[in-house]
């Protein structure tokens, strides 16, 4: 492959979840590097950690055991070396609330998990083919929950 | 104007008061007047009486003497000594007559003199008719002499009636000089004595017409007044509040009769005061009673306080007591009021229980959400996910009768889906923030119909609508209403027919409301959605809103039972209503009515 890959994090506790993430991006013709955290606070010692290839996009579980999705996204956006990276919050909830209190914190896209391994692949494929440094500026509250 | 201050002052006390220090004044004035009217008028009468004692005396003098002279006559013609008769008394009789008129005259020198005269006169006369008689009765006389005598004697006997004559006409002019000057005195008392005297009697009566009349609103004012006071005494009974009054200059204080029922004692079995009321408050909040009593007292600040007493039978109530500052130049009133609010204190109490526990099955209830919208749709997502990879990756793999079982497991997943989804919205709508917005529903119809694009050409349907107005609502909740609505359109229309859906519209006139609406002020539009579909018998018209309620098995129609009822719900919060009507085999229809 000529390209680098695109490096993407994802931190869920669901076993299965990770499952169906890390076989969609297999069947994904798309160079990337996938890494997995279990919970919020591996992610955040994960982040912590020196000399690491910090990812292009942070796929972030909101309910979480240990460390919840919301606190991770507020730790990260106060850091200014992780403040950038793009966040895609990777929830089974689609509730007004959660979807309005990411957004607030800015997250770049919200996703409720398909019901459909078919449709998750679609999702996945959009939202890391995004180049979410260019597209942070053109951000609204209305493209903001991912639908296909 | 000018009527109104004339009348104004009129009614006056200070007018009232002045005009009865005037009329007083008026009546001494007639009082003095009368008195020295009488007065003169007995002085007059003092006078004449005087003035004819004298003349009597006179005229008797005179009497007498003519009396002797006549007899001395007799005597001269006869010499018959019996005509001496009268002569021999007289001159006894004009000394007690003089004696008489000197005492009357005591106080008038120019009578006094002239009595005098008149003394001298009177002895002459006398000595001449001695002298006459001595001649005769001695045979001296000569005719000639005699004549002399005689004629002497008249000349003195003029002499005495023209001093007679003087002194009375002396009198007379004392009595007309008095006369005089009594009527000079007097001439203007009898008009200004009457009319004065009407003035007073119209003064007083106006006195007496003012003061009836003041007296009749002071009576009316006095019964009002008692029966204020009679309805306050009865009214604190009911209600179970008591009054206080503080007077803050003077500290005096008055407690009404029911602040002592309210604390079980007899009514004004103790002196009011602070301290004696604060012997009733329960211990602990004495401090608040005394706070309030020192903020009214020392700050001028009154404000509604609560606390406890402990009524002589020992109960225990709680009392509300709040109050109001009254003041003028003189004084400074603290009016305040208490109420025994002991019932409304524990149904509160209980209501508070009430509510918390209501509060607690809320909570439970949204945990319970919590549950259907995370936890239960978790595992549902999996198995979802996992068949669509068993069908992706395996299909070749598997019997028929393997591929019949995936396929049943995927459609009873995707009905639990659909219910999960459809109580979740149900649950929402009846949560969810309350905002209403001035919106187009023509453009609330047509997100609707793009959410419904999918259904509405698979079935080729129409739908024909007409303007929508502009109405403040909930504008996602109503996009459900008409989603929810023409879905149900759709989802039972005939299977050979293509369904042809009317959307109206029209502002309800106040005669053409139906029943259920009863407040008849408020203005409705009523929405009609109708369709040509499989319609439903009029008798379930009601029961269709019902939650989970449906008409139809489940293997005939894809539905949870729940759309309708969020329609109704959503009306609902509209402070609106919904109501269907369907015929069977023809076609059903939905008429939402929404306040303007």
């Amino acid at each position: 492959m000529p390209k680098n890959p695109i490096h993407i994090l994802l931190a869920d506790d669901d076993e299965d979840d990770r499952l169906f993430f890390k076989e969609a991006f297999q069947e994904i013709k798309i160079n990337t590097s996938v890494k997995m955290v279990n919970d919020g606070v591996e992610l955040m010692n994960h982040l912590a950690q020196d000399n690491i290839q910090l990812p292009h996009i942070l796929f972030l579980d909101l309910n979480m055991p240990r460390k919840n999705g919301i606190d991770c996204l507020l730790e990260i956006k106060q850091l200014a070396h992780l403040k950038d990276i793009a966040i895609a919050i990777y929830s089974t909830s689609s509730s007004e609330k959660d979807i309005e209190a990411t957004f607030i914190q800015g997250a770049n896209v919200y996703i409720k998990k398909p019901s459909d391994f078919n449709t998750l692949k679609k999702i996945l494929e959009q939202v890391i083919t995004v180049n979410w440094q260019y597209q942070t500026s053109g951000l609204n509250r209305d493209n903001y929950l991912l639908s296909l | 104007m000018k009527i109104q201050f004339i009348k104004s002052i009129l009614n006056s006390a200070f007018f009232l008061k002045a005009l009865f220090v005037v009329s007083i004044f008026m009546l001494l004035y007639i009082s003095s007047v009368s008195y020295k009217h009488t007065k003169a008028l007995n002085e007059s009468s003092d006078l004449l009486v005087h003035s004819y004692k004298i003349q009597y005396q006179l005229e008797h003098v005179l009497s007498m003497l003519k009396d002797a002279e006549t007899g001395q006559r007799g005597f001269i013609i006869t010499r018959n000594p019996v005509f001496l008769k009268p002569y021999k008394s007289v001159e006894d009789q004009i000394y007690a007559s003089f004696i008489k008129i000197k005492a009357l005259t005591i106080v008038d020198q120019q009578q006094q003199a002239n009595l005098d005269s008149l003394l001298k006169l009177i002895y002459a006369r006398l000595d001449l008719m001695e002298l006459s008689l001595e001649s005769i009765r001695k045979n001296t006389v000569t005719e000639s002499q005699l004549n002399e005598n005689l004629l002497a004697g008249k000349t003195v006997m003029d002499k005495i009636r023209n001093q007679i004559n003087k002194m009375e006409d002396l009198e007379i002019s004392y009595f007309n000089e008095h006369q005089k000057k009594y009527e000079r005195e007097v001439i203007f008392s009898p008009v200004s004595t009457f009319i004065f005297a009407i003035f007073s009697l119209l003064v007083f009566i106006l006195a007496f017409i003012k003061i009836n009349k003041d007296l009749s609103v002071l009576r009316k004012s006095n019964t009002e007044l008692m029966i204020t006071n009679e309805s306050i005494q009865h009214a604190e009974v009911i209600g179970e509040f008591y009054i206080s009054q503080w007077n803050l200059v003077t500290g005096e204080l008055t407690y009404s009769d029911n602040l002592y029922r309210l604390l079980g004692c007899e009514p004004q079995s103790f002196k009011p005061s602070i301290e004696n009321f604060l012997k009733f408050v329960h211990p602990e909040d004495e401090a608040i009673g005394r706070d309030a009593a020192d903020n009214i007292l020392i700050h001028g600040k009154t404000y509604p306080h609560y606390y406890r007493i402990i009524r002589t039978d020992g109960e225990l109530r709680y009392f509300m007591s709040t109050g109001k500052f009254i003041s003028d130049d003189k004084s400074k009133m603290h009016i305040g009021i208490g109420k025994d609010i002991t019932d409304y204190h524990l149904s509160n109490v209980a209501l508070e229980e009430r509510n918390h526990e209501l509060e607690q099955s809320i909570k439970e209830l949204e945990s319970f959400n919590r549950v259907a919208s995370h936890d239960l749709q978790e595992p549902l997502r999996k198995i979802q996910t996992f068949i669509s990879r068993i069908t992706d990756n395996d299909k070749v793999n598997l019997s028929e009768q393997g591929k019949e079982y995936i396929s049943r497991i995927d459609s009873s997943a995707h009905k639990m889906r659909i219910l999960i989804d459809d109580l979740l919205l149900f649950s929402r709508t009846n949560k969810a923030e309350k905002i209403f917005e001035k919106t187009d529903l023509n453009i609330v119809l047509e997100n609707a119909n793009q959410e419904l694009a999918h259904d509405i050409e698979e079935k080729n349907a129409v739908i024909q609508s007409v303007q929508l107005p502009i109405l403040n609502v909930i504008a996602f909740q109503i996009q459900q209403l008409f989603v929810n609505l023409i879905g149900n359109a759709l989802k039972y229309s005939k299977p050979d027919v293509a369904p042809i859906i009317k959307i109206e519209c029209e502002k309800l006139a106040a005669r053409d409301y139906p029943d259920f609406i009863t407040d008849t002020r408020k203005k409705y539009f009523k929405i009609s959605i109708s369709d040509n579909g499989m319609g439903f018998d009029q008798q379930y018209a009601e029961k269709i809103f019902i939650l989970f309620h449906r008409l139809h098995h489940t293997t005939e129609y894809v539905g949870t039972g729940i759309g309708l009822s969020i329609c109704k719900k959503i009306a609902e919060n509209h402070n609106g209503f919904i109501v269907a009507e369907g015929k069977p085999g023809i076609g059903a229809s939905f008429f939402v009515y929404l306040p303007v």
